[in-house]
């Protein structure tokens, strides 16, 4: 499974506004909602579950939230660069500025924990971030995401 | 009159280039016995300064000293629980291990260099023994934390190897001083002989010093030189009635670290200073007595060893001795490559020399290259190896200062000062929901110049001190309460700890849900810390994997035996060979 299956160029959003962790994830719900076609709410609510379960801050400024939801056909992705990092309750307790969402049928099983690990591991890689938080624009962004060696399948 | 007082100022100023090469060997995270040893050469009759030492026998006796003092010491540290965790997979590594790279070396030599097989196997003895302090110094140095059983495995097992291989080099010094053409069945009597004689002795020392301190009413300065006097008694007590010292004083050490003992704070803090200042003056006395401009003739040999030890002794012995055990096999990939020799072997290759069967002291200078080599080829390597095998957990948090107040001896309870640490238990919770073990209360506050009684406080602040009474067995526990959560260093969330971190407490049935996991019906209400220990035994440890499905959880933090936070892997390698060339490739695409 590669990024590009994830992600689309309209689904890449270079300069999102947020003051805290909830308020970002309702932003995510928000755009989220408007692709997936579900209710923004129910989003919302998943990635809230999830975090109850340990944060997904997973350090250096990165966050992957991620959740199941019943009605969704297929993996939704959505890479959002935040304009000013926010404590996201982060293992490092480290600001987060970078945010990758994933959203996954409930019947995705083996799919949804491969491409979380695909995500989980592109992002792992600090120098590549850097180059994230460099680029301001969203082609650009949606092209690094895509091209990395680390973004395609083995 | 001349009374050689230069030569005491010679002394102090060599241990004051030693303290302040530790400073520096920081910063290049070379292994800090290398370069003391590397001192030691410096100062001899090759360096600048020319100083001539020569005198074996002294040496040998300093050296049993120090050596008693690090294992006394080592012991010390030990506590029960990593002993408990580890004893049957060290004390293999210790016996069985030590026979097989001893019996590798020598097979190497006998066939390779055409030694006699007795010489062969007194080579081979004489570097079989380890040295963990080197490693878990490195490993700090660089803040890494390896999983808990593999940590007390290697820990116990380097004081355990060092009375084996005395025992070892022992054998075949008399062997061929008696010219012996053959082992015997006697040296499995007198294997039973030592190593009984110095267990009993050791077992019953450890108790009575820690009777004794608890017995005599002193000066506080006075019993850690109570304690010194008594483990060196213990060391050449033992040696003189002809078991092993040295196992009696690592198992004295042991003993009476883990007995209540009244100013054990002063004793560990007085051992570790010694336990310093005998590996400085350990290493630079064998780096005096060597003579480096004569090592060149020892090369060839002495590499020759240092190679197939690190290549195939080790490796052959750890794979072998360890596979009862079902560790991983990047867990004995790394037990093989951190088989660092430390001063034992050189001090052990005096004995040789002393029994007059080595006049010339070859051995000592092959003993003295192969350390040299180890040291420097696995010491600086092994972080390295650490996170490449996917085993460097995130370190633990650094504990929170505290000072133990001796109290009155009869009561059983410590009493003990803690400065509260931000992001701590103590400080995220309020106080009546802080839920500090047993019997365990917090009886005053001091914030800034107040002195403040918990039921006045809310919640404890980040920079209180607070007083706490607490059971000596909770002691180690409550630290948890007051130090930061995790370690916040912005270090990597090794890839080894796992893609999330995950809130232990939480039910089965939220990872179940949220990752579409098969689980058992039985498991669905289990916290995942319950779960993992259904799978794992109560006595997991740090670095603990239980796989569930197709994902694995890890063990990342325990207080006392709850385990707080566990990591979840998605995609865990498989085990063996395969997972292992897996990890390799994946991690050779990441680096490009």
């Amino acid at each position: 499974m590669d990024i590009s299956d994830l992600i689309t160029p309209d689904r890449v959003v270079a300069h999102l506004k947020a003051t805290s962790k909830k308020q970002a994830l309702q932003e995510l719900a928000r755009r989220a909602a408007a692709f997936t076609g579900l209710h923004e709410r129910a989003i919302f609510e998943v990635l809230l579950e999830r975090e109850r379960l340990g944060t997904t801050g997973v350090g250096h400024g990165i966050a992957i939230p991620h959740g199941k939801l019943a009605n969704l056909d297929r993996l939704y992705g959505l890479f959002a660069r935040l304009d000013a990092p926010i404590d996201f309750d982060a293992i490092d307790e480290q600001p987060v500025d970078l945010v990758f969402l994933l959203l996954a049928p409930e019947s995705a099983g083996a799919d949804h924990l491969k491409a979380l690990a695909r995500v989980s591991r592109l992002l792992r890689d600090r120098a590549f971030c850097e180059k994230l938080r460099g680029s301001s624009n969203g082609d650009a962004l949606y092209a690094l995401l895509t091209d990395s060696p680390a973004s395609h399948a083995a | 009159m001349d009374f050689g007082f230069q030569w005491l100022a010679l002394g102090a100023l060599l241990i004051l280039a030693s303290v302040f090469a530790h400073l520096v060997s920081r910063r290049f995270g070379a292994p800090i016995l290398l370069v003391f040893l590397l001192l030691g050469m410096l100062a001899g009759e090759d360096g600048p300064l020319g100083i001539q030492y020569d005198d074996a026998r002294n040496a040998f006796l300093i050296g049993s000293l120090a050596v008693a003092v690090i294992l006394f010491d080592g012991g010390l540290r030990t506590p029960m629980a990593a002993i408990r965790a580890a004893w049957a997979p060290s004390l293999s590594l210790a016996t069985v291990g030590v026979i097989l790279t001893a019996g590798v070396v020598a097979a190497f030599l006998s066939l390779v260099f055409a030694l006699d097989w007795r010489v062969a196997m007194l080579i081979g003895s004489i570097v079989a023994a380890t040295d963990a302090a080197a490693v878990f110094g490195l490993l700090d140095q660089h803040g890494i934390g390896l999983p808990d059983r593999l940590s007390s495995t290697l820990e116990v097992e380097s004081g355990a190897n060092d009375p084996m291989g005395v025992f070892l080099t022992v054998v075949f010094v008399e062997m061929l001083q008696a010219n012996q053409p053959f082992l015997d069945l006697m040296v499995l009597a007198a294997f039973v002989r030592d190593m009984g004689i110095g267990l009993v002795i050791g077992l019953l020392g450890g108790y009575g010093l820690a009777w004794l301190v608890n017995r005599i009413e002193m000066t506080g300065g006075l019993y850690p030189i109570l304690v010194f006097a008594g483990a060196l008694l213990i060391f050449s007590g033992t040696q003189t009635v002809h078991g092993s010292g040295f196992l009696a004083v690592y198992v004295a050490g042991i003993v009476f670290g883990n007995r209540r003992v009244r100013a054990l704070q002063l004793i560990v803090r007085f051992f570790d200073g010694l336990t310093w200042l005998g590996q400085i003056v350990l290493f630079l006395l064998l780096g005096l007595l060597v003579t480096p401009s004569q090592l060149t003739e020892a090369a060839p040999l002495a590499i020759s060893v240092a190679i197939v030890l690190i290549v195939l002794a080790r490796p052959i012995a750890v794979m072998l001795s360890l596979a009862p055990f079902g560790f991983t096999l990047r867990e004995q990939l790394f037990v093989s490559w951190v088989g660092l020799r430390g001063a034992v072997p050189i001090f052990l290759a005096l004995l040789p020399f002393l029994a007059d069967l080595d006049p010339e002291r070859r051995y000592f200078r092959v003993a003295f290259v192969a350390v040299l080599v180890s040291l420097a080829v696995q010491g600086w390597t092994m972080p390295f190896v650490a996170r490449r095998l996917g085993l460097a957990l995130p370190p633990a948090p650094e504990p929170a200062p505290r000072l133990d107040v001796d109290l009155i001896h009869a009561l059983d309870r410590d009493l003990i000062a803690y400065e509260v640490k931000p992001h701590s238990r103590a400080t995220d919770w309020p106080i009546h929901d802080l839920h500090l073990p047993e019997r365990t209360h917090i009886v005053s506050v001091l914030r800034g110049d107040q002195v403040l009684g918990p039921e006045s406080l809310e919640r404890l602040q980040a920079n209180d001190v607070a007083l706490v009474l607490t059971p000596p067995e909770h002691s180690l526990a409550v630290d948890r309460w007051f130090s930061r959560r995790f370690a916040s260093t912005a270090t990597d969330l090794p890839a080894n700890a796992g893609d999330f971190v995950l809130d232990g407490a939480q039910p089965m049935r939220e990872l179940a849900e949220s990752y579409g996991i098969a689980v058992d019906k039985d498991d669905l209400d289990l916290s995942l810390a319950d779960a993992i220990q259904k799978r794992l035994g109560r006595n997991v440890g740090r670095g603990d994997r239980a796989r569930i499905g197709p994902i694995a959880l890890i063990v990342l933090d325990k207080i006392g035996n709850e385990i707080k936070r566990v990591g979840l892997m998605l995609d865990p390698p498989p085990e063996g060979w395969r997972g292992l060339l897996a990890r390799l490739r994946r991690r050779g695409r990441a680096d490009s």
